[in-house]
């Protein structure tokens, strides 16, 4: 299966709240981000937590601006998100690229 | 729902407070605690995830007061029990 998401791609993160293990942190529900780059292929985490045989799913670099996540802060914060874990946005304020003091 | 473990973004805890040259361990039993959990997942008998997620099912009173391998070594008894390895009785036992 091809990766659904590229660098650039404006993705959301699921407001979903799994009982049990997961790699998506709270801070980082519902929020809008970019997918940066590939993180290769890997068991989804959430599943091999519950000892479910779960096949490789495309993971990624994800960054949000921080106001988005915290309300506030000029910089950047870049999280390794499954694909599990998203669904494409429509862009919005676009995350600043490099210079994270920059706005 | 989020666990005791899923604090980014929380105001309210202390600096970190990095150590010039840290050592790897801070006591000889930290090292066992790291080989021993490293010998089991190779082994199968549990995955790291299985491992995270028995450090995060910790008690939340516990789970602050303990250091970084007291978190690991509470797990690797939760886990030894729930798979039928050993119980607490026997790792407590010696």
């Amino acid at each position: 299966m091809a990766d659904r998401f590229g660098p650039g791609d404006p993705v959301r993160t699921r407001t979903l709240d799994p009982a049990g293990h997961t790699r998506l942190p709270r801070y980082a529900r519902g929020a809008v981000g970019e997918v940066v780059e590939s993180a290769g292929r890997h068991p989804l985490a959430d599943d091999r937590a519950r000892g479910r045989s779960t096949p490789p799913q495309a993971v990624y670099h994800v960054r949000f601006a921080a106001a988005e996540l915290f309300g506030t802060g000029d910089h950047s914060v870049t999280v390794e998100l499954w694909e599990d874990y998203l669904e494409a946005a429509a862009g919005r304020d676009p995350v600043q690229d490099g210079s994270d003091h920059e706005r | 729902m989020s666990r005791i473990n899923d604090v980014g973004g929380m105001v309210g805890f202390p600096a970190i407070v990095e150590e010039t040259d840290e050592p790897g361990f801070h006591a000889d039993w930290e090292a066992h605690v790291f080989a021993m959990n490293s010998a089991l997942i190779r082994r199968g008998v549990y995955n790291l995830d299985e491992f995270r997620d028995a450090v995060e099912r910790m008690p939340p009173a516990a789970y602050l007061e303990a250091s970084y391998y007291e978190k690991w070594f509470a797990a690797i008894t939760t886990l030894l029990a729930e798979k039928g390895v050993a119980t607490p009785e026997e790792l407590t036992g010696g």
